[in-house]
């Protein structure tokens, strides 16, 4: 395959090549008779992004420049680096090159990128062929129920109301509006993260059509550079998107000459981000103490090797001891067993209402249920009449 | 335990998004207080125990607010002390520079928050979206709230008005790369004098012709050095040696829109930086002394 790119297009094949590289490590190069892609793959797995050039964004397209074979389709793979390598500073890049020529040869070990600029010079890139195959992601698009088309600024704009920290989305689409919210990873500690939700209503896209309400999560990461691809071509972006777990996809197109396709693996949404789900609240306290009981023993444990492991116990037991402050709220659940740990969480909840510092009840009892045997000898019978060892640190 | 506030005019807004970023510049953590009639924003410096604040920002509700109402826990508290990361509401609050309203109002969705509803106008259509940023809050209890009380000095010896803060903290950035240590000296004849020394140098910028707001007479120098101007009159110049770091720090204030900031020196011992602004904010940044 060899094929010229005239300047102005070198820059949009520029900035392809940068939004790729926000995707996946690796570059496919594939040459069908009438057209080039260039896709990418994330190492998760759980990202891909495909662009077609037709043969009329190049000002010469000859698809069997080398073989005059003409059954296969001409495929390879080429390290993201050396291709960002080759497209560096895309802004600038329709001034410098007048004329960028790539040509593949099936029986070449190296891709040839050989930039035609300005006063004569001329850079050439060999880059090494990895592989020789294809990647293909399955997805459908035409026949989902969800289909929106919005100008790329109005997400970007969106967008901007989040925290760079955050890295996931939440979108919950129904026939009136569309919700943005940054998902709450289950990890992080709530008190710690701003919770931010967008409303847009449906006026605000070109074309909005939801068939079925749904609730996505995918990463910003790549939403945000994909939008970037659009705002640089200044094309609208068109979602499409089934159902929780079915991909998301964005096209971006300018009809004739080029078409992106990005699709996102999506997942389950939190429950927890905004609807008080206590349950799983339990159990994510939970998890989290146990991984910092985890983390913390064998901390502890390493300046006293030498010493006799007496001592080692005697570390961890004070581990466990802070959780053996007896509260009334405490001892409630564990007497009437897991069904009243719901309802007395409810009271807590109320309690908490006047409460000025909240405290995690139910993650206490949990990890009080977990290691109840290291509680047995220090456990004080006092407590469950609510005797109190210290003093409520809370007069509110 | 209630509040509930909204903003409307984009005067107010812009200039209240500028103080939270200032003071967000400041510190990591601050204090909210919300009382009937202002809001405070308190500063105490991290990890030194109970200590005396050191910033006290006192915003009045009626210029921001079109619309506020808040009840405290009981008759006797009526304020309500919120402890927040002070980045964070600077960050939720910076597109309110282009919004059409803010409601801010304290909810407790799994934890406490202060809860930002920002109506924003779309650039391209005429439509208004909504925006909700929930910002985690602890709720200071009673007994904690006596660390957040107005700190009470004594009446400085000088009050002069500064320059304005953006030559001034030219001035202070430079001499920072120089020095950790900056002296102010203020006189009762409106000068104003910022010294660093190093092994290699001594530098000092002079500002005169300040206003001078009032001096608390002669001050005493029999237990300093005497290397001080001789030709200037002594009993008339206070001075006080600070972190240059701090002073700095303040002088970042500058992007809010201020009418007048006064110098207040206790000689030896405390630096009181207050700017006021139109809208009554008064920022007051006290800024202890380094003695040798």
């Amino acid at each position: 395959m060899k094929c010229h790119v005239p300047g102005p297009n070198v820059k949009v094949l520029g900035r392809t090549v940068h939004v790729l590289a926000r995707f996946g490590d690796e570059l496919y190069l594939e040459s069908l008779p009438d057209c080039v892609l260039l896709k990418t793959l994330n190492a998760s797995e759980s990202a891909y992004a495909m662009i077609k050039f037709n043969n009329s964004f190049f000002s010469y397209f000859k698809y069997n420049f080398y073989s005059t074979e003409d059954n296969e389709s001409l495929k390879c793979k080429i390290s993201m680096k050396s291709a960002l390598n080759a497209f560096k500073s895309p802004t600038h890049m329709d001034k410098q090159v007048e004329n960028l020529e790539i040509k593949l040869d099936p029986d070449a070990c190296k891709l040839i990128f050989q930039f035609k600029c300005k006063h004569g010079i001329v850079k050439t890139h060999y880059v090494s062929i990895l592989d020789c195959k294809a990647t293909q992601a399955v997805y459908t698009k035409d026949q989902v129920p969800n289909r929106i088309i919005t100008s790329q600024r109005l997400l970007s704009e969106t967008l901007g109301n989040f925290q760079s920290s955050d890295d996931q989305v939440t979108i919950e689409a129904t026939n009136q509006s569309l919700i943005l919210r940054n998902y709450v990873d289950a990890n992080i500690e709530l008190t710690k993260i701003i919770r931010t939700q967008i409303n847009l209503k449906a006026s605000e896209f070109d074309s909005y059509t939801v068939g079925v309400d749904t609730t996505i999560t995918f990463t910003l990461k790549e939403f945000r550079a994909l939008l970037a691809f659009a705002e640089a071509l200044s094309l609208p972006i068109q979602l499409q998107f089934e159902t929780t777990g079915q991909p998301v996809v964005f096209i971006v197109h300018n009809g004739t000459t080029f078409e992106a396709h990005f699709v996102m693996a999506t997942s389950k949404p939190d429950a927890l981000t905004q609807t008080q789900a206590s349950s799983q609240n339990n159990s994510r306290t939970d998890y989290k103490r146990k991984e910092v009981n985890n983390s913390v023993g064998p901390m502890k444990k390493k300046p006293h090797l030498d010493i006799d492991i007496s001592k080692c116990l005697d570390e961890d037991s004070h581990l466990f001891n802070y959780i053996d402050i007896p509260e009334e709220t405490d001892l409630r659940p564990e007497k009437n067993g897991t069904t009243e740990a719901n309802a007395a969480e409810e009271d807590n909840l109320q309690e908490y209402m006047d409460c000025d510092i909240p405290g995690s009840p139910t993650s206490r009892t949990k990890i009080k249920s977990v290691f109840k045997r290291c509680f047995e000898s220090t456990f004080d019978p006092r407590s469950i009449q609510g005797v109190k060892l210290v003093e409520n640190s809370d007069s509110d | 335990m209630k509040f509930r506030g909204i903003m409307i005019d984009a005067g107010p807004m812009r200039e209240f998004t500028n103080i939270v970023t200032t003071i967000s510049k400041l510190s990591k953590e601050c204090v909210l207080r919300l009382s009937d009639d202002k809001l405070y924003f308190i500063v105490s410096e991290d990890n030194s125990g109970p200590a005396p604040p050191v910033l006290w920002c006192e915003i009045p509700q009626v210029v921001f607010f079109s619309e506020y109402q808040m009840i405290g826990i009981d008759e006797e508290h009526k304020d309500i002390y919120l402890s927040v990361i002070s980045a964070n509401l600077a960050k939720s609050l910076v597109t309110l520079k282009s919004a059409k309203s803010l409601k801010i109002k304290l909810t407790k969705k799994q934890c406490p928050c202060l809860t930002l509803e920002i109506e924003m106008q779309s650039v391209i259509s005429q439509q208004s979206r909504q925006v909700t940023h929930d910002i985690p809050v602890v709720v200071v209890p009673r007994k904690m709230w006596s660390d957040f009380h107005e700190p009470k000095v004594q009446t400085p010896d000088i009050s002069i008005e500064l320059p304005t803060l953006k030559q001034l903290r030219t001035t202070i950035d430079r001499m920072r790369t120089m020095a950790q240590e900056v002296v102010i000296r203020a006189s009762a004849e409106g000068k104003l004098t910022l010294q660093i020394k190093t092994d290699m140098a001594k530098v000092s910028t002079r500002f005169k012709d300040l206003r001078v707001e009032a001096f608390e007479g002669p001050i005493d120098h029999s237990d300093s050095e005497t290397e001080s101007v001789a030709i200037e009159d002594i009993s008339k110049l206070c001075h006080c040696r600070v972190d240059a770091k701090k002073f700095s720090m303040f002088l970042s204030a500058d992007n809010i829109s201020h009418n007048r900031t006064i110098c207040s020196i206790v000689h030896k011992k405390l630096v009181i930086l207050c700017l006021y602004t139109q809208e009554n904010v008064k920022l007051q940044c006290f800024i202890t002394g380094i003695v040798y």
